[in-house]
This record gives structure tokens, C-alpha cells and sequence, in this order.
């Protein structure tokens, strides 16, 4: 699998780190422990396209969103998590 | 002689010389294995997996089910080759397999006599009963009995490598199809890989009296394969066949390197993986000859059709002299005329169709005295070898032939298997009755045969036209060529089905290397495996080296006749990678042995190997475990003399494995209170401070020190194992979560050499050592760091204790390490300074109840490991509202104390359960475990750490450690988790 | 008859990251640093001077005649500009080149390197045999530059060693 890195262009899925979903938020500070439960646990799980984070650990070190089809794997965009860095 | 006077791409005048169960013979350069057994006259390959069946070659592929030999000896012995796919070398010594005493005599041919009990789906009908039979009898016998070919249970003895490629355009395929599309696309520049798995080019072209272009068509291939090698822009790799189909259009294929020599020259690898990125690809691989399911249709002397082509054609060998042709589809004829034109005399050609493919091919074959047969059918073979076949007219009437060959013919699979490995499932033609790549990966299409076009002229047209697309894809201008290629007739009608009841004739075999016959498929669909995978499972078709290729489609109609089904809807089964058997060596490429995985050593390993230190695998690391001095009888001598030393004198450890991480910025304060259980933001400049990390779910992820070496620069440590998890934790947190705050953050694990110097004499080490450093305790007290100048670099100097000791530590930039460890021991040879390793680094920090990795295992919190007031209720950090959880925060929880036995001198070891006294040994008594066990040589008896429910308010308290694993149980004094010095006085010394 | 291939340490190099900080766009630390920091991947030289794009506002500085404290006095002055972390001792690099450095390369490394994709002046971040490398191309010849942690070099060697043994005609000026 290759994985569409925004810095180093694309790389075998092997010099990176999964994490998963990148959709869900972190509650602010101060939020209730149902949201936080929510926010560590609960996952929608799609049977399609999902956006998630993959860390480049033996790139450019850096966190970044991929979409990915969990029924087919095709990898169709790799991008900031935020703003343009 | 049934080697052809002339003709034949073989090299005549380079013979060589092999052996076969040891009997001599010869071939010729070009030969492979079993053509040079056909020269020979040799019919007899091996017997049969199940019922031992002698067995001849059947086809001149890759998808050879019988004639698997182990080839080589010694440790280089290789079981279960194919001989169709080896190239004949000189010395070259094979021997049959799956037979005793001998391949003619074989006993285990008695299995035939079983044959009722062993169909398919036997072994969970058998060997059942009684229960206590299994262990003793019927699993040994089986183990004798079972499989094919024996390794040689040495190491394997040759050198694997793994290449990446990246091209424009992979061709997966060197026959027509496939140099017409890699000629194309060469020519229009683009980059090329061409992966053929044969050593020449050519494909079919190689078996066939076929003319590309007005030339004979091998001399084409030579010609097409020679103009690509010289193009810049392509890759030709020969002996190479691509075995998988990967996500992200990557491709994996194995180079035969050195398999066609003797052995590889030094230092050559034996197979190349090589894994290819390809942009798009084109899958040029032919088509399989399908076999006929009749009776003995599996006997020594029954060929595929277009083997006995291949044979006659490419290595000039006859496989017979007196050939019966039996084929549904127009190709069979082709053999037929091939036999003819080689002096071969045709009997007959038992077409079930009516109409034959030309007026030409019938008249040469009358002319030539064949019979010809149409409506007619094979339903029996005798001899085996072959002597005799039994046809079914058109009229009804049963006609016996003498001959010593059947030739058959059952139509085309295109070989798409790795079209469907990403997952996507071929699609029935009932126009060429075949099954064709529907969905194909993203990238790849299939030309020529591949595709369903069988014909030459259609084949080489169908390889351009997809290489012109994918030039116009990737918005290359390309020029179409044309291959000028004869369209021979190329139709067939497929019979699938034997009529003749099996009681009136042999086993028809559907997978001939599993043994699997037409009744074994209508079993299983009595049986209820109606689904083909279900089918494939139970009967184990289509399980064998082929995957298939040459079973899978008649099981499949078979099936479908079983339970009434047309083949569309019964589908077929996918191929999975590799595609063809792969030795696993060539996927470990150099990666084996002590180099499986990459080794990381410290700056002072070779001082450590040098005092012959034991070494221990930390992760990818190598670290000294202990340090023998002569005369000690083992391990916990030596462990127990450096902890001795240590707390009494001074001892020295390599502590530069731990994960350590710059942190900077004007934020790096808030990242670091926002991450760790404890506020770091308080820490003064030239101290350290103990924290600890949480997951978000509330469980402890790590422990370690930082220490602030300015406003706006901590340096954070890890435990040696969490290192890199740790790191992606603190890039997530200011990268994902927090990316307002101004925090630049680097990991310099590698940067930096550590030495842990512990002990009452540690202090006059170092002010010996570093002359220049003010080393008493008002200059640097407990959990102060310095930096200081030493050897042209900085030298950091922190207070840092992990043993309970009076202890430092100290770090220089690696390149430095080795002369710092030594310059440390020089100046410690006064002070009988020690060195230690993790043993003895982990008794003395178990004495002490620092929490290690057995503690921290991701089922355990803060408040667990008795950190709980640590947690600060001020600010908000990662994992702070999850500990906070019920079942977190409940006292019940198993925690940490301390155990001692009650007999000195039991052992407790570290996974036993902890039980009240007297308690069942049962889940449901279970009120923890020991996490960390030692032998104190500080106390003079053995000590735990234990996770223990209620543990803090049960000191004193007894219970019992259950291992039932390792020995008996052990009684146990609940205590405080730290054994040594409480109050902490030594370290702060 | 050429060397197929030639690899041998550079010695001590001074090597230091530098991270720029929030806001701060690349241009700003060209004149401290005395070269044309790149922005996206890819390698600047200045002399005996190297900077590597590790990341968006990271970039690995090289100097092959630092003296002493290097990352010392770049901190300095990139103060309130950028972080610097000395990373003099977490690599060894070498120098790569002849007529087969590339196809040595191609057995370890998931990178293409040729031409039309790599050239003098890009650099990559990535793994050769599973070890983390920095790897940057000085000249068309073509001359490489592999920065490798050190505690990796045993393996590091080991495998060039294998590997080099297996280089054939093929392999060379491929």
C-alpha cells in the first residue's frame, strides 16, 4: 500500500504508523466524561471511505489525514490534519 | 530414441549431463528437466499424493501437477520442484518423490485398495475413535504417510536479495501479447519493466509452428526481446515471475537468479524479490490448457495437448511414438498436425464435436492414416504407462485404440489468478466458456490470451492496444505498430462431463496433485458443500502448487452439474499470492538469523563485549545483561556480586537505550503539563523533575524524567521500550491537538550516550573523573542537572537515581560515548568500580519499587502503582477525565505492595496468581498477580512487586503464589513495595 | 576499470536540527544559516554546508568543517527563531557514488531514484533495509549522501556488504 505523504510525496505504507479515525474531536478541557468516553472509544467504523490519521515515523515524522475505502484500501488523498504547515 | 534428429530450440551442441533416482542421463542446453525426461523416454515421475498413483508429466508448465522431484542434495535440496519449470544444468541430480522403496514398487500404492474410504473430506470421517488412538497411532501414521517431498532439515545455504523498481508500465508476461505491449510502449518512451518467467521470450510462440511478421515466431520473440534490452527506458527481467498483486499498485516478483547454475557464484544471491511500483500494468500471461475428465486420466503417458505441442516443437522430444488425440477445442488439432509433421503416428483424434476446425487439418490427418473421430469420446485409459484407450463413437459403439500417448485438449483458462488478489472475482464467459477479469486491480488490464483472445494475430493486436491506452493515460503520444499474426482457429466447445458411470471405468482426476477425482466433487455436493469455496475446502481442490489453474474450472462445472446450477452462478475460487510456490527464504531476503531484524548497539557496546558482558535483545537494541567474572558458576552470582558492589562501592550502567526528546519553545512548558500527570511547568531551570504519561483512556503509557535546562528547553525521558511511542504521542499532541502552541520537538535518542555511575563512591568517581565539576552536594543535589565542557562537547551531569542510590548521570554526544565509558572505568579502577547490566539494574530498582515495564502494561493507572497523588487536580492533561472513571478510581483495585516469601529460600516468580490461604485455585479467588520477582542480595532472600486487590491496606497480611505452570505454590507476606531505605536517605546523600 | 562502487564515511561532520518556529516562514533563517533553506523536500548547499528538508519548518544542517559546539552557536544565533537540537552524535554519514550506487540503493530503499525523479538537490527521509536514513544526491555522477543513526551502523555495514556482493553488470549505470 502507498501512502500519499503532503511532505515527502508518496511511500510505502511500512514507514508509517496507523492510528485511525481522524473525525472524531477531542472534547475541550472541562468536558463531560460521556463526551470523553465518546471521543476515546465510539467509532463509526464505515464500510467505505474514511479519513484517518497515519503518523510518517520514518518520514518527515509528521501526523497527517489520509482517505482510505476500508472495503477496497484505495488510498485517494494525503493531507495536513489542520491548516497548511 | 524419442529425442527428434533435428529441430527444437535447443542448444545441440552444449549436451549435459544429469541424473534421475540416480540413473544417467543426458540433454541439452535449453532442455529443462522434464523435456529432457521425455528425450529419455522416461515416463515414471512420481506417485500421487493420496493414493500413490504413478505418475507421469503431464503438462510443460508452471502449473505441472505430477512431476514434482526434489532437486539438488545436501543442504540445497529442494523438495517438491516441478520439473517443467527447471532448467536442465550439467550435474544436475533430481530424485522422485512420495514413494518407498521405489518409485515402480511403492507400497504405499496399497492406498489405491482404500480408495472407497480416502475420498474426499476422509480425515473428518476418520481416525477419530477411540480418542486415545489419535496421539500415539494414527498421528504418527499419518505424518509418515502425509505430505510430498521431505526437506533436507539443514539451514538453507543460499543468499536471498530484494531490488525495488519503479516504472510507467509493468508487463507481466513475455509471450505475444506481452512484447507486442512492451514494444509499444518502449518505443514511445516510456519505462518499462517486462517480467517474463521463462528464460527466453516468446511464450507460446516457443511451442507453437507459428510466423509473426513473416518470420518463425520464436525467431520474432528474439528479435523483440533483444530491441527491448537496448532501450534505456526498459527493464527486461527474465526467469522472473510476478507472484502478487498488492493495494497502491505495487507488485511483488521473484527473479530466478542463479536456479539454472550448479550453484550461484560467491555471493550471488540464489532468488531476487523484487517489489515493483507500477503506475499501470498489463497482464500478458497466457492461458492454461484445460485436461479432460475421463476415465485414467491421470496415467503415466496423458498429456495436455499443447504439452505435447511444446514438447514435438520447442525441445524436439516425443513423448510417445503412437498418440491418440482426444481435444474439445480447435487448438487439439494443432497438436495433432504437430505429431504428424514429427513422424509421430496419430491413430485417432476423438473430437466431441461434430464439425471439425479446417478441411486442411482433416485431409493431412487422413492422409497421414489418422482416424477421424467426431461425436466421439474418451472414456477410458489403460497401462500405465499408457497402452490403450476406450472411445465412445457417435453411434453408441465402444472402439479400444493401442497407443503409448493421449494428447488432450479441453479448452482455455486464461491465467488471471492475479487479477484477483486484491479481492475482486472473475466473470463466466459463455461466449469462450471461460472465466475473464471483470473488476481488475486499479492499473492493470489483461491482454491476448489473458484476455480471452486466443488467437495469435488477436493476441499481438490485443497487446498493442493496450499499451497505446496506457501511453494516451499517462498522455504519451504513441505511434501504434503492427505484428503481422496468423488468427488460427481458436474455438471450442467444452465438454465438461465423463458419461461413462464410474462403475464401469477408472478414477477421472479433476486435481491430480491432491488426488481429487470427478465423484470426490459430486461428494461434496451430496454433502452440502454447494458454495465452490466450500467445495475447494472439503475436497481440497484447487489447494495444490497450480491454485487451480489447471482444476479449478472443470470442478467448477462439475459442481454446478451436481446441483443444477449454469457456471455463472457457481463462480470460481480466487488465487491467492504467491501465485506460484515461493521459497520463503526469498521473501527474508538478507533479513535472516542474527540479521532478521536490525540491530541497534550503543556507543558503549564494544567497551561492554571487550569485559565480555552477556548480551540481552531490548526491543532492536542489544544491552549488556551482566558482565561474568571468571570462576562465577552463573548468572545470579555475577547479578548478585554488581548489585553487592553497586550499593556498597560504585557501579557504572549504559543506560543510553531510554528515549530521550528536545523539547523547545515558547509553549513547551503548557505541551508538557498538558501531557504529563504532574505540572513540569513549575520546574526550575537545572532540575529534574519524575513525571508520568497517561493514554487517553486513563492507563499509564510511560514514565521518565524532565529535566529543564531552559526557559524555553526540557529534555524528556522514556523508558527504553515506549521511546517511539512516546515521541508520536508528542507530535500528535502539538501537531493534531494543540498546533497553536509554539513547541518545536525533536527526538535525540541517538545523540546522546548515558551512564548511569550509582553507589556511596559514586560522587568521588566523578569528581576524580571531571576535575573541573563541583560535584558536592550543595552543588549538585538530588535531581540537579549541569552542563559542563569535556572533551571538546558538552557533558551533561544530572542527579538522577534509578537504584536508590547516590547516583548520576551522565551524557555526552555518542561519538564520544565509547571514550567516556572508558576515561569512567580508568578513574574507577580506585574506587573498584563495577560495571552492571539490566539485571542487576532491574534488582535494584525492584528493591526499591520503582515501576518498570512489567508495571507499566497497559492495564495498569497511576493510582495503581501508588503515583496516585501525582495526578495534580489543577490543570487538565491527556488521559485525566478517563482515570477518573469508576472502575479506575475503585480501592479494590488490584495494586501495588511488596511480597516476601515466607520461606526465604522459596522463590516467587513474576506471572504467578495471588489466592487468600486456603482458597480454590479459580478465577473467582484470583485477587491478582506478581508483576516483578528477584533475588535480593541487599535483603539475603527473594522479593516481589505484585498487583494486589486492596494492596495498600493489606501489609502484613499472608497469601498465596499460584504457578501452576513452573512449580508449586509459595506463601507470601504482604509488605510496603519498597524494601530498601524508605525514606530515601542514600540518594539524597 | 571504474570502481562500481565507492562508500566511505565523511568524517565528523557537525550535524544539528533546526525547527523553525511557529510563524516563522523559512526565508527569515537563510541569512543565519548562510544558505537558501528549501521549503519543500529536497537538499540546499552552501560550501561545506548541506541542509536537508526533514519536514515542513525542519531541516537537518550538516556542516563538514564545523568546529567545535556547533549546534551551540546555531542556537545562538537562530535565538527566538528557531529550536536547535545537536544531532552530532545520532548519525553517521557517508558518501555514495559509481557506476552502481544507485542500483545499491534500489535494493533496500522503496524510492525511485531515477533521474526523472531524483536528481542532485532531492533528498528523502525513508528506510534502506528497514534502517532509517536521510539520503540526499550531491552530483549527477551520481554522488549520494546517506546520513544513518548510528546505533544502526553495524547493521548498516553488514547489509552494504551483502548487498554489494550481489551487484552485477546489470546493476551498473542502470
Amino acid at each position: 500500500m502507498r501512502i500519499p505523504c503532503p511532505f515527502c510525496g508518496s511511500r510505502d505504507s511500512r514507514e508509517f504508523v496507523h492510528r485511525g479515525d481522524a473525525g472524531p474531536a477531542r472534547p475541550a478541557d472541562g468536558a463531560d466524561a460521556e463526551a470523553m468516553f465518546d471521543y476515546v472509544y465510539q467509532r463509526a467504523n464505515p464500510a467505505g471511505l474514511i479519513r484517518e490519521h497515519w503518523y510518517h515515523a520514518q518520514g518527515c515524522r509528521n501526523w497527517i489525514v489520509v482517505e482510505r475505502d476500508t472495503r477496497s484500501h484505495a488510498v485517494s488523498g494525503g493531507a495536513w490534519p489542520g491548516p497548511a504547515r | 530414441m524419442t529425442r527428434r534428429a533435428t529441430g527444437g530450440l535447443i542448444d545441440r551442441a552444449t549436451p549435459l549431463h544429469f541424473t534421475f533416482d540416480g540413473r544417467a542421463l543426458s540433454g541439452f542446453a535449453g532442455d529443462t528437466l522434464a523435456s529432457a525426461l521425455v528425450a529419455n523416454g522416461v515416463r515414471l515421475i512420481g506417485r500421487s499424493f493420496k493414493y500413490h498413483r504413478p505418475r507421469g508429466i503431464l503438462t510443460a508448465g508452471s502449473e505441472e501437477p505430477n512431476a514434482l522431484v526434489t532437486l539438488r542434495t545436501g543442504a540445497a535440496a529442494e523438495p517438491n520442484t516441478r520439473a517443467t519449470t527447471v532448467e536442465l544444468f550439467d550435474g544436475l541430480a533430481a530424485r522422485s518423490q512420495n514413494r518407498w522403496p521405489s518409485l515402480r514398487f511403492d507400497a504405499l500404492a496399497v492406498n489405491q485398495l482404500f480408495a472407497p474410504l480416502f475420498v474426499a473430506g476422509f480425515y473428518y470421517k476418520t481416525f477419530m475413535w477411540p480418542a486415545a488412538f489419535w496421539e500415539k497411532l494414527y498421528e504418527p501414521l499419518i505424518r509418515r504417510a502425509a505430505g510430498l517431498g521431505a526437506l533436507s532439515m539443514e539451514p538453507d545455504p543460499d543468499a536471498y536479495d530484494h531490488a525495488h523498481a519503479f516504472c510507467d508500465l509493468l508487463v507481466i508476461g513475455g509471450g505475444p501479447a506481452g512484447l507486442a505491449a512492451a514494444l509499444t510502449a518502449g518505443r514511445a518512451g516510456l519505462r518499462v519493466v517486462l517480467a517474463n518467467d521463462d528464460p527466453r521470450a516468446g511464450g507460446r510462440l516457443l511451442a507453437e509452428n507459428a510466423v509473426v511478421d513473416d518470420v518463425p515466431g520464436h525467431e520474432w520473440a528474439g528479435t523483440a526481446i533483444a530491441e527491448l534490452a537496448g532501450m534505456a527506458n526498459v527493464r527486461v527481467l527474465a526467469r522472473t515471475a510476478v507472484i502478487g498483486v498488492y493495494d497502491g499498485c505495487e507488485y511483488a516478483a521473484v527473479e530466478r537468479v542463479a536456479d539454472h547454475l550448479p550453484s550461484p557464484v560467491s555471493g550471488q544471491p540464489r532468488q531476487r524479490l523484487w517489489k515493483i511500483v507500477a503506475t499501470r500494468a498489463i497482464l500478458a500471461t497466457g492461458a492454461t490448457e484445460r485436461p479432460l475428465v475421463f476415465g485414467g486420466n491421470d496415467r503415466p503417458g496423458v498429456m495436455t495437448a499443447s504439452a505435447v505441442s511444446t514438447y514435438v516443437n520447442r525441445f524436439a522430444a516425443l513423448p510417445g511414438r503412437r498418440a491418440v488425440v482426444t481435444t474439445t477445442s480447435d487448438s487439439g488439432w494443432q497438436t495433432a498436425l504437430d505429431l504428424v509433421k514429427a513422424g509421430v503416428t496419430v491413430v485417432a483424434i476423438v473430437d466431441p464435436r461434430r464439425i471439425a476446425p479446417t478441411h486442411h487439418a482433416v485431409t493431412t490427418l487422413i492422409r497421414s492414416g489418422t482416424e477421424i473421430m467426431l461425436g466421439a469420446r474418451i472414456s477410458d485409459v489403460f497401462g500405465s504407462p499408457v497402452r490403450k484407450v476406450e472411445v465412445v463413437k457417435s453411434n453408441g459403439q465402444v472402439r479400444r485404440l493401442a497407443c503409448d500417448l493421449v494428447a488432450m485438449a479441453g479448452g482455455w483458462n486464461p491465467a488471471i489468478g492475479l487479477g484477483g488478489h486484491l479481492g475482486a472475482r472473475p466473470q463466466w464467459s459463455a461466449e469462450k466458456h471461460c472465466f475473464l477479469l471483470d473488476e481488475a486491480p486499479p492499473g492493470l488490464a489483461a491482454a491476448g490470451a489473458a484476455a480471452g483472445k486466443f488467437s495469435l494475430g488477436k493476441a499481438l493486436a490485443d497487446g498493442v492496444a493496450q499499451a497505446v491506452e496506457v501511453c494516451a493515460a499517462l498522455g504519451r503520444d504513441c505511434p501504434p505498430p503492427h505484428f503481422a499474426g496468423h488468427d488460427e482457429p481458436a474455438d471450442g466447445t467444452p465438454f465438461w462431463h465423463n458419461a461413462t458411470p464410474l462403475a464401469m471405468r477408472g478414477k477421472a482426476f479433476v486435481d491430480f496433485q491432491h488426488d481429487v477425482t470427478d465423484s470426490d466433487v459430486a461428494l461434496a455436493a451430496r454433502e452440502g458443500f454447494t458454495s465452490v469455496e466450500h467445495m475447494k475446502r472439503y475436497t481440497t481442490l484447487g489447494m495444490a502448487t497450480d491454485q487451480g489453474r489447471l482444476s479449478q474450472l472443470n470442478g467448477h462445472a462439475l459442481l454446478a452439474a451436481a446441483t443444477g446450477r449454469a457456471i455463472a452462478e457457481v463462480g470460481t475460487i480466487l488465487s491467492r499470492a504467491p501465485w506460484q510456490p515461493v521459497a520463503i527464504g526469498v521473501m527474508a531476503g538478507a533479513h535472516r538469523g542474527a540479521h532478521f531484524r536490525p540491530e541497534r548497539r550503543t556507543a558503549g557496546h564494544d567497551w561492554a563485549a571487550e569485559q565480555g558482558a552477556t548480551f540481552v535483545d531490548a526491543g532492536l537494541w542489544k544491552r549488556a545483561q551482566w558482565f561474568a567474572r571468571p570462576g562465577e558458576s552463573d548468572w545470579l552470582e555475577t547479578v548478585n556480586r554488581e548489585v553487592t558492589m553497586t550499593r556498597q562501592g560504585v557501579g557504572i550502567c549504559d543506560v543510553s537505550t531510554l528515549g530521550k526528546i528536545d523539547l523547545m519553545g515558547p509553549d513547551a512548558a503548557v505541551l508538557l503539563d498538558r501531557l504529563y500527570i504532574n505540572t513540569m511547568s513549575t520546574l526550575p531551570i537545572g532540575k529534574a523533575r519524575y513525571g508520568v504519561m497517561l493514554r487517553e483512556d486513563g492507563f499509564v503509557m510511560d514514565d521518565g524524567t524532565v529535566t529543564r535546562l531552559g526557559d524555553e528547553h526540557f529534555y524528556v525521558t522514556t523508558t527504553t521500550a515506549n521511546a517511539a511511542r512516546v515521541m508520536q504521542h508528542l507530535d500528535f499532541a502539538r501537531q493534531v491537538l494543540w498546533p497553536e502552541l509554539d513547541v518545536q520537538a525533536c527526538s535525540v535518542t541517538e545523540n546522546w550516550s548515558t551512564y548511569a555511575v550509582a553507589g556511596p563512591r559514586s560522587r568521588a568517581l566523578l569528581a576524580a573523573a571531571l576535575p573541573g565539576c563541583d560535584v558536592a552536594d550543595a552543588a549538585l543535589p538530588y535531581m540537579a542537572a549541569t552542563t559542563l565542557r569535556w572533551n571538546g562537547g558538552p557533558l551533561r551531569l544530572a542527579r538522577l537515581s534509578f537504584s536508590g542510590e547516590l547516583a548520576y548521570e551522565v551524557s555526552v554526544p555518542a561519538q564520544h560515548g565509547d571514550v567516556l565509558v572508558r576515561h569512567l572505568f580508568a578513574t574507577g579502577r580506585a574506587f573498584d568500580v563495577v560495571p552492571y547490566g539490566t539485571e542487576a539494574l532491574g534488582v535494584m530498582r525492584i528493591e526499591k519499587g520503582h515501576p518498570a515495564g512489567n508495571e507499566l502494561n497497559g492495564t495498569t493507572t497511576a493510582a495503581d502503582l501508588g503515583l496516585g497523588r501525582m495526578m495534580s487536580r489543577k490543570k487538565d492533561y491527556v488521559g485525566r477525565t478517563m482515570a477518573g472513571r469508576e472502575g479506575l478510581t475503585d480501592p479494590a483495585r488490584p495494586a501495588l505492595v511488596g511480597l516476601v516469601p515466607v520461606d526465604r529460600t522459596s522463590r516467587i516468580r513474576a506471572g504467578g496468581h495471588l489466592l487468600p490461604p486456603g482458597a480454590a485455585a479459580t478465577a473467582a479467588s484470583d485477587e491478582g498477580y506478581v508483576t516483578s520477582a528477584a533475588y535480593s542480595p541487599t535483603l539475603g532472600h527473594p522479593i516481589a512487586l505484585a498487583l494486589l486487590a486492596n494492596g495498600p491496606s493489606r501489609h502484613g497480611e499472608h497469601v498465596i503464589v499460584h504457578d501452576p505452570v513452573r512449580g508449586a505454590d509459595v506463601e507470601a507476606q504482604v509488605c510496603p513495595p519498597v524494601f530498601l531505605d524508605p525514606e530515601g536517605t542514600r540518594l539524597r546523600g | 576499470m571504474a570502481e562500481p562502487l565507492i562508500l566511505h564515511p565523511v568524517d565528523r561532520p557537525g550535524i544539528a536540527t533546526v525547527m523553525a518556529r511557529k510563524g516563522v516562514a523559512p526565508g527569515t533563517l537563510n541569512a543565519a544559516l548562510g544558505l537558501s533553506l528549501p521549503d519543500g523536500p529536497g537538499a540546499a548547499f552552501a560550501g561545506s554546508r548541506t541542509a536537508i528538508a526533514t519536514g515542513p519548518g525542519t531541516w537537518l544542517v550538516l556542516d563538514d568543517h564545523a568546529g567545535a559546539d556547533f549546534a551551540g552557536r546555531l542556537a545562538e544565533t537562530l535565538a527566538g527563531i528557531a529550536a536547535v537540537s545537536d544531532q552530532s552524535g545520532s548519525y553517521l554519514v557517508h558518501a555514495l557514488s559509481g557506476p552502481a550506487a544507485r542500483a545499491l540503493l534500489q535494493r533496500g530503499l522503496a524510492i525511485d531514484l531515477h533521474p526523472d525523479a531524483f536528481g542532485p538537490g532531492s533528498a528523502a527521509i525513508s528506510q534502506i533495509a528497514h534502517i532509517g536514513a536521510v539520503l540526499w544526491q550531491v552530483d549527477d555522477a551520481p554522488t549520494y549522501r546517506i546520513a544513518v543513526w548510528r546505533s544502526y551502523a553495524e547493521s548498516f555495514r553488514h547489509w552494504v556488504e551483502v548487498t554489494a556482493v550481489s551487484l552485477d553488470e546489470a546493476d551498473q549505470g542502470g
